[in-house]
């Protein structure tokens, strides 16, 4: 996060010179400009989703890179001065930025079959889900075998039986309702635990146990490095990450899909005024089709957001899905949880600066 | 008699008629130095005071309050605190929240009170979308059914609390302050308290990368200094090259070389000097090491120009006098370079105030400084309020310190050459 906060400033002075530099061009109506997380995603995005839809529509597509940061949507919906027309946006920021007049609100059930997004959640007022990236309890099979191997999150807990370091995202959303998992809660219910009274409290107390062993990481790529440098014997890891390491270092990573798992939703929507919006639609429709859905999974390793797409998956990305495990993953969106984290976020944040410091 | 009173008349006059000449003449060349220099002072006028004097007055700002909730402001500043407020106090919110309505001030209106208490974003946004078309009394009635916590008097004091045109909500904030209810001063409860640690830390820090860098850096640039031209040409471009590489590039390379299976474990481990490896990173040292790295040009250099101009006559004067090289050093040599020191330590020491990238990478979370909290709640949480008093009171630390500085070796010492 950290290390994409600094790419990001940067990123933040590429957009004004892109800016400057698009201007000629975005004159045409046949050029999209879309946000999204950039890095190989990005790529995989365009290989699957933008360049045949070019392809087919004569419509361009340039890409621009941020952070989820939703104050650089707010600086252009605000100075009027739109540079994107199309964003990626978590399921946070796709309800907020929706409420505060940011993203273009937008009806997609009369454009796209819901029925098949059902799963992550289903369309958002403004955005519509198009990238869903589990996380879960990752350990090196090289280093513990099948039978020695974590099972669940209470072994996480457990430093007796399996010493070591732990990894952990320093921030506390994901962390916190892990927690809530290795206490016993159902990955189901962690929402409308966590936002009960006393939720946050028990989040922190079962935290608490573990502290002195985590080693906390702030960005996906430290989070594997952790793990394929044995700085830690386990850690929570995003599928993503997990695939490119794996491919890249050919190593034997795991998921512990059983143990229970959280899954972000990410989703496309159009910012509020573009004078885009219609091709931004066509672009979205397009993204969300069964092929490029599939393509799109079948590059990054992820599951497809489209259920109509897990059947033109590969043998090989399919036994990687959580798919045999769907009732032990805890979808990152929906009301309980957005109005939770949204209202509650920044005080949770500061108090796990200081629970973290101290 | 008279004649001579004349002459002196005329010299006086001449004196005069000189004085305007040359104060015409300095006036005329003071004219064209400010026309001359007018372009770079409007430009850092335009692009750097006045951005900065605007952002940091949002830590103050409170328009968004009046503005979206106009009637309620009014009503609410006659409610003492205590008791619940009455019912004009109701309906004037009920009917400020209705104007909202399908518009999204409301969200953003939510937002900025949730800065205040966590939830009330979520109240308000329940209550616009709650609240039928046509008002009918009593509003209490309708506020309550909606959502019970229109019964809890902390909204409405924080409401009234932030119900004027400036707030000192953010700078309370970024010192762990808050209002209680009934207004007084008091610091936030244990686990929210965060920010005067923060700063404790950053300056910490600061000050103990700045001496590393001078123990460090004051021989490397003596020896610069006193080396052949041909050698202190290589030592520059040592110094130089990782001046000009990415702070990221080496910050990252710090990262390899200090990890548990990194290149100096590995060989501390070789040679048998240690039996496990030493924890460097995701700690202070791994901190401290990779800042000194990064900021050490930023001490050598101005200590460098500066012992590049103390002629080598001096020493040897006071050697030849019978000083030992001791006394040499510390009555000739060590005054002498003074401004290079305060040169030296005020950029390292400014600089590292903001570091936030480097702490990020290879320290802990006991190693975070101020300035991945500003970043934070500029970019993603968008509380620019917070934000900007965070700023304002690094500022004036960083002030503070420079005037001590300024006091203790004098401001003319200070000056980066």
């Amino acid at each position: 996060m950290f290390i994409r906060n600094l790419r990001s400033a940067g990123v933040a002075g590429l957009t004004l010179l892109s800016a400057t530099l698009m201007a000629g061009q975005a004159i045409s109506a046949e050029t999209l400009t879309v946000v999204n997380q950039g890095g190989a995603p990005g790529d995989a995005q365009r290989t699957s989703v933008f360049v045949p839809f070019t392809a087919k529509t004569g419509i361009e597509i340039v890409t621009d890179a941020y952070n989820q940061e939703l104050a650089k949507i707010r600086a252009q919906i605000e100075t009027g001065n739109l540079i994107w027309d199309v964003a990626s946006v978590h399921s946070l920021n796709e309800a907020v930025g929706c409420d505060e007049g940011l993203l273009a609100p937008i009806d997609w059930a009369s454009h796209i079959d819901a029925s098949l997004f059902e799963a992550v959640g289903g369309f958002g007022k403004c955005g519509a889900p198009y990238l869903v990236s589990p996380g879960g309890l990752v350990y090196d099979t090289e280093r513990l075998s099948e039978a020695d191997a974590p099972k669940s999150w209470q072994d996480f807990w457990n430093v007796e039986k399996w010493p070591g370091k732990r990894g952990f995202p320093f921030q506390p959303d994901q962390v916190l309702e892990i927690a809530l998992i290795s206490d016993g809660v159902a990955p189901r219910d962690v929402p409308g635990v966590l936002a009960a009274p006393g939720g946050v409290d028990r989040a922190f107390a079962r935290l608490e146990e573990l502290k002195p062993h985590i080693v906390w990481w702030k960005s996906g790529d430290e989070s594997m490095q952790l793990l394929l440098t044995n700085e830690v014997s386990m850690g929570y890891g995003w599928q993503g990450r997990v695939n490119v390491a794996n491919r890249s270092n050919s190593r034997k990573l795991k998921i512990v899909w059983e143990a229970g798992y959280t899954s972000a939703v990410i989703y496309m929507a159009v910012m509020q005024g573009s004078p885009r919006e219609k091709e931004a639609i066509e672009l979205i429709k397009y993204a969300l089709e069964t092929e490029p859905q599939a393509e799109y999974a079948e590059l990054m390793g992820y599951p497809p957001a489209n259920e109509s797409s897990f059947a033109l998956l590969s043998e090989e990305n399919r036994a990687n899905q959580p798919t045999k495990f769907l009732d032990r993953g805890m979808m990152q969106t929906g009301e309980v949880y957005i109005n939770f984290w949204r209202d509650n976020g920044d005080s949770i944040r500061q108090r796990f600066s200081t629970f973290t410091a101290r | 008699m008279d004649a001579s009173l004349n002459t002196v008349g005329e010299t006086l006059t001449a004196k005069a008629d000189l004085r305007s000449l040359v104060r015409r003449a300095e006036r005329r060349h003071f004219t064209t130095m400010l026309a001359l220099m007018a372009p770079s002072v409007v430009f850092v006028a335009l692009l750097f005071v006045v951005p900065i004097l605007l952002f940091l007055f949002r830590s103050i700002d409170n328009a968004e309050i009046p503005r979206m909730l106009p009637q309620t402001v009014v009503a609410i500043d006659s409610w003492t605190q205590g008791d619940l407020p009455d019912e004009p106090v109701y309906a004037a919110l009920a009917s400020d929240l209705l104007a909202l309505k399908d518009t999204p001030a409301a969200a953003v209106l939510g937002r900025r009170l949730n800065f205040a208490v966590p939830g009330y974003r979520g109240l308000i946004t329940k209550t616009v979308r709650g609240l039928p078309e046509t008002l009918v009394a009593p509003a209490k009635t309708t506020l309550v059914e909606i959502d019970e916590k229109w019964l809890d008097p902390v909204y409405w004091a924080t409401l009234k609390r932030q119900s004027g045109r400036l707030t000192d909500f953010y700078l309370l904030t970024a010192t762990d302050l808050t209002r209680d209810l009934d207004g007084s001063i008091e610091s936030v409860s244990d686990d929210q308290a965060i920010f005067m640690s923060l700063y404790a830390r950053t300056l910490y820090t600061a000050i103990g990368v700045t001496v590393l860098c001078l123990l460090i850096g004051y021989p490397v640039a003596a020896m610069m200094a006193s080396a052949r031209p041909a050698v202190a040409n290589w030592l520059l471009m040592l110094v130089l090259v990782p001046f000009w590489t990415s702070l990221l590039v080496r910050t990252t390379a710090w990262v390899v070389l200090l990890q548990n299976e990194g290149v100096v474990n590995k060989l501390l481990l070789y040679f048998n000097f240690i039996d496990e490896p030493l924890k460097l990173m995701f700690n202070t040292t791994g901190v401290f090491i990779a800042m000194v790295h990064v900021l050490l040009p930023y001490m050598i250099l101005p200590l460098y120009s500066v012992m590049k101009g103390i002629s080598p006559v001096h020493l040897r004067a006071a050697s030849s006098l019978g000083a030992t090289p001791a006394t040499v050093f510390r009555t000739v040599y060590l005054p002498l370079t003074i401004p290079g020191v305060a040169a030296g330590c005020t950029l390292v020491f400014v600089l590292s105030v903001g570091f936030y990238v480097t702490p990020a990478l290879v320290g802990g979370p006991r190693d975070q400084m101020i300035g991945y909290f500003i970043a934070y709640f500029t970019n993603s949480a968008v509380n620019w309020g917070l934000a900007s008093a965070l700023g304002v009171f690094l500022i004036l630390l960083i002030a503070a310190i420079y005037l001590a500085l300024g006091k203790l070796v004098g401001f003319d010492k200070l000056k980066v050459r």
